[in-house]
């Protein structure tokens, strides 16, 4: 048992999305002896099973909890781990408090990864999926980043940082368009393969844009402020890992959490949600960075950095990256059609943007 | 002298699990360890005890993988022990530290990637290191002018050694150890009657493999045979797809050539697929120190097409055994540089020999162990900046900052915990350092730890087959290495000395220098147990091949 490594498992029609092989059952049980809880059940209630990650939902004598297997790097997730038991401890934030092993630990590493239990939120229910709902996510998320400020991750992490990589990002973006391209090029006889043809200059250029409004903004400026001055973002930040409990909002799932500006997360949230609309809504976007304002305010400067990474062609690139993987099965007719939208909802971003664009001027 | 090696913190030495830096430490080590007492400071490996000697040199293995980790055990260490001379590989921001625990030792410094560059190290503490060591050492001249550039005040201190390669396991293809190798490997993979392109390398947007596949399709109108082998890991398993190896898997999926993607292959058993091939590619897209794939190119006698980024045209000499790509962005250079190669075989057959030429006359790992120990020697009888003085209170200051430092915002990509082979971590960050070069790719390495007590310099001759370098004419002469047409030299980017010296010449400048001596003696002594005729023009001969100039 010592010396099994924990790795991805494979999936077919015979395993449900609940399955996790034998041996990580048995490393589970083995960490739960660590824990001085008396389980009554043991349920997985997710799986990454292309990434080794799982977690279950444990029922025990003094209450629910999770078990979480976590995928990444050891060292990273140490990151994450400290990330959470700082939000709790120090910053009172509503995140799951982690439940500590017999000697005290945050954690066992088992299987060449890091396990954890943590208190088990109930209830949560998620917000509804208007634009009230989409302000408690706006306002708890400000309020996620505002109390991870200060952070300091433990001695032995490795540090997660985006925050010098905005602009490598960018660029890859506009790489990638390239590659879109060029496989597009060569599967000229699919279906989509010429819709994309017809439209990835025009995303390419957008990409461009942003990049050098990036470099000209004061993101380089900003940055020097330095991790801990930041906060944290949390990644993966939408409508399920934001949810309502009964004394306010709750954040979960933090595993993904790496400093940067804290902006990513909104820009993210605001995009998608406009994306679910079909089209881009100036009331709702201001009416988001409002409700995040008033639990993290924005400077201008910020605000600037929000408009351009919003500028990006985020949503194209996220729908048709995919390409890359299986060009046949990807380029039919429904992604034409995916094609069309995107150009749609594309073209009712850009007055949406202008006319915000100025609403920060005079802050501070 | 009483020397140490401290290695860096991601993989462990011998290179067990590959890596450049490893491979480089334990090519040498046969070398330096008949001259000096040496222990190397690694990273623990289950595989591989904490302490032990092998052939006279002393492992002490320490908990690696983070550099804040490693650094505690490298300190410890030193306290208990002292030595002469401690030389830091490719690890900046372990020289202050070092420092302050051995104040009496000489440091010298060894750069494989730009480890100096702002985002690594602050340019306070990177200025106090430099001040502290006597030498560095570079891989390419690349590599010391980016160091150059940021500090010109280090200028003085930094020489470039070329690395080296085992031209016994990297031999061409019509070696007869390698004939049936190379036979059987083209029958299995379909490649019989084919021009084998080959590139080996990390599949990434930097290794750029994927301007290669794009100029494919004007290449194959022009030559009927060709084929391509990739070597490189992640191509095949699923886990391990990044978007990249997807984008030039579906760009080769269109192709009407065969395309060999091998996956992973052991650095035991690399040479194989270089002596399978006809022509060797690197594509690289980004300023590479220098990779090694270069000379076991070379040593595998492949014609070579390189591009003009960072430090890899250093080894080309143009039109001798390769050409460069000015503008590797584009796939057109590609096509046009292997068009100019392909369609003269004669050319690209005198490009092969002439690799093989340098590959043994210029890099192999007894060369780069003598520069090594001339820079050691060099250390050693400098007496001025590097006599440790008082540390100033700015120095005591910068020292204690680095020892008690949380992580700085460089994401630590530790190696992982199984075989680095199959990476089983999905990077998060896309910038391309020596990090990911140790601990990802494991192709451009050579010898399995067993294999490291063959290395013990013996002065074999190149077998037949390979020309020796032409026996100078005149006995008097020592031609190091042999004389260039003008243009030649010109071309020569490799700094090799064209100094030609009289036999007394070269005697007296050795009697002066203790360590060249020694260097003479070894070779008689070497020469004494496969030759009765210890003539001078034997000696002069082995000499040249040390490359004691």
């Amino acid at each position: 048992m010592d010396n099994l490594i924990i790795e991805p498992w494979e999936t077919d029609d015979l395993t449900d999305e609940f399955f996790v092989p034998d041996y990580i059952e048995q490393i589970a049980q083995e960490v739960l002896k660590s824990y001085d809880l008396s389980v009554n059940s043991k349920q997985v209630i997710t799986t990454k099973a292309d990434k080794g990650g799982a977690i279950w939902k444990l029922e025990t004598s003094s209450g629910p909890k999770s078990l979480k297997l976590l995928h990444r790097r050891p060292t990273r997730s140490m990151f994450s781990l400290g990330a959470q038991e700082y939000l709790v401890k120090v910053q009172e934030a509503r995140v799951p408090p982690i439940v500590k092993t017999k000697d005290e630990k945050d954690y066992v590493e088992a299987g060449g990864k890091l396990w954890f239990v943590a208190e088990w939120i109930e209830p949560l229910v998620p917000v509804t999926k208007d634009l009230e709902g989409a302000k408690h996510l706006c306002y708890a998320l400000g309020e996620f980043h505002r109390l991870s400020k200060g952070y300091e991750p433990p001695q032995q992490s490795e540090v997660a940082s985006r925050l010098r990589k905005w602009p490598s990002s960018y660029e890859k973006m506009i790489k990638k368009m390239d590659w879109f391209r060029n496989i597009a090029n060569v599967y000229r006889e699919l279906p989509a393969s010429t819709h994309l043809l017809n439209v990835v200059d025009l995303f390419e250029e957008q990409a461009r844009n942003s990049l050098t409004r990036l470099n000209q903004s004061s993101y380089s400026e900003l940055i020097k402020k330095g991790n801990a001055f930041w906060g944290l973002v949390h990644q993966d930040y939408g409508w399920s890992n934001g949810q309502m409990g009964s004394n306010g909002m709750w954040i979960i799932d933090l595993d993904g959490v790496a400093f940067d500006l804290p902006l990513r997360d909104l820009r993210k949230l605001i995009s998608g949600t406009m994306a679910d609309l079909y089209r881009w809504d100036v009331h709702w976007v201001r009416e988001m960075i409002k409700s995040y304002h008033e639990s993290n305010p924005l400077t201008t400067e910020l605000y600037e950095i929000l408009m351009i990474d919003l500028s990006l062609p985020n949503e194209f690139y996220k729908n048709i990256k995919e390409v890359v993987y299986d060009p046949e099965l990807f380029l039919n007719d429904q992604t034409t059609q995916l094609i069309q939208t995107i150009v749609d909802t594309d073209q009712t971003k850009w007055p949406v943007l202008e006319e915000i664009a100025g609403d920060w001027r005079g802050m501070e | 002298m009483k020397i140490l090696m401290i290695c860096t913190e991601k993989l462990p030495v011998p290179p067990v699990l590959g890596g450049a830096i490893q491979t480089y430490i334990s090519g040498n080590l046969p070398y330096l360890s008949q001259f000096h007492e040496i222990t190397v400071l690694g990273i623990s490996e289950p595989s591989l005890p904490n302490l032990e000697t092998i052939n006279g040199v002393h492992y002490v293995r320490v908990p690696g993988q983070i550099l804040e980790i490693y650094r505690e055990g490298v300190i410890k260490y030193l306290e208990s022990t002292s030595f002469d001379l401690i030389h830091i590989f490719n690890r900046p921001r372990l020289i202050l530290p070092v420092r302050k625990a051995a104040p009496e030792a000489k440091i010298t410094l060894s750069m494989h990637n730009d480890m100096f560059n702002p985002d690594k190290i602050s340019t306070e503490e990177a200025t106090a290191a430099l001040e502290e060591v006597s030498n560095i050492v570079t891989v390419s001249d690349y590599v010391g002018n980016v160091i150059k550039n940021l500090y010109p005040q280090a200028t003085a201190k930094i020489t470039t050694i070329y690395s080296g390669v085992d031209t016994e396991q990297f031999l061409p293809g019509n070696h007869p150890k390698m004939q049936k190798i190379r036979n059987e490997i083209r029958k299995e993979h379909g490649l019989e009657n084919k021009t084998v392109i080959l590139f080996a390398g990390r599949l990434s947007h930097n290794k750029g493999v994927d301007r290669l596949i794009r100029a494919l399709p004007e290449l194959s109108k022009k030559f009927k045979d060709l084929a391509v082998v990739i070597v490189g890991s992640s191509w095949f398993s699923k886990d391990e797809v990044t978007d990249y190896v997807a984008y030039v898997r579906a760009m080769t999926n269109k192709l009407t050539i065969p395309v060999v993607t091998t996956g992973f292959v052991s650095p035991s058993a690399i040479q194989n697929w270089f002596a399978a091939a006809d022509l060797f590619v690197c594509t690289s897209q980004w300023n590479e120190p220098l990779a090694r794939v270069h000379y076991e190119a070379m040593a595998a006698g492949l014609p070579i097409i390189t591009t003009a980024r960072g430090g890899n045209a250093e080894v080309i000499q143009l039109n001798e055994n390769g050409l460069v790509v000015e503008n590797p962005d584009n796939p057109v250079g590609f096509v046009d540089k292997i068009t100019e190669i392909l369609a003269d075989k004669s050319k690209m057959q005198n490009m092969g020999k002439k690799g093989r030429e340098l590959a043994v006359s210029l890099y192999k790992w007894d060369r780069v162990a003598s520069e090594i120990l001339g820079v050691w020697d060099k250390a050693i009888h400098t007496s001025s900046s590097s006599v440790p003085q008082a540390l100033t209170n700015n120095d005591e200051q910068l020292i204690s900052n680095a020892l008690v430092m949380s992580p700085d915002p460089i994401e630590v990509k530790s190696s992982g915990i199984k075989s680095q082979n199959e990476q089983n971590y999905k990077m998060e960050t896309n910038s391309e350092d020596e990090v990911i070069e140790e601990s990802i790719i494991l192709l451009d390495n050579k010898p399995e730890p067993e294999l490291v007590p063959e290395l013990v310099p013996e002065p074999e001759l190149e077998p037949e087959l390979e020309p020796e370098p032409e026996p100078e004419p005149e006995p008097e002469l020592v031609l190091v290495p042999e004389p260039k047409k003008e243009k030649e030299i010109k071309n020569n980017r490799t700094k090799s000395k064209l100094r030609t010296l009289t036999v007394r010449d070269l005697i007296k400048e050795s009697l002066r220098d203790s360590l060249r001596m020694m260097v003479i003696e070894q070779t008689i002594s070497d020469m004494s147990k496969i030759s009765s005729e210890n003539s001078i023009k034997n000696l002069i001969r082995e000499l040249q091949k040390r490359k004691i100039d």
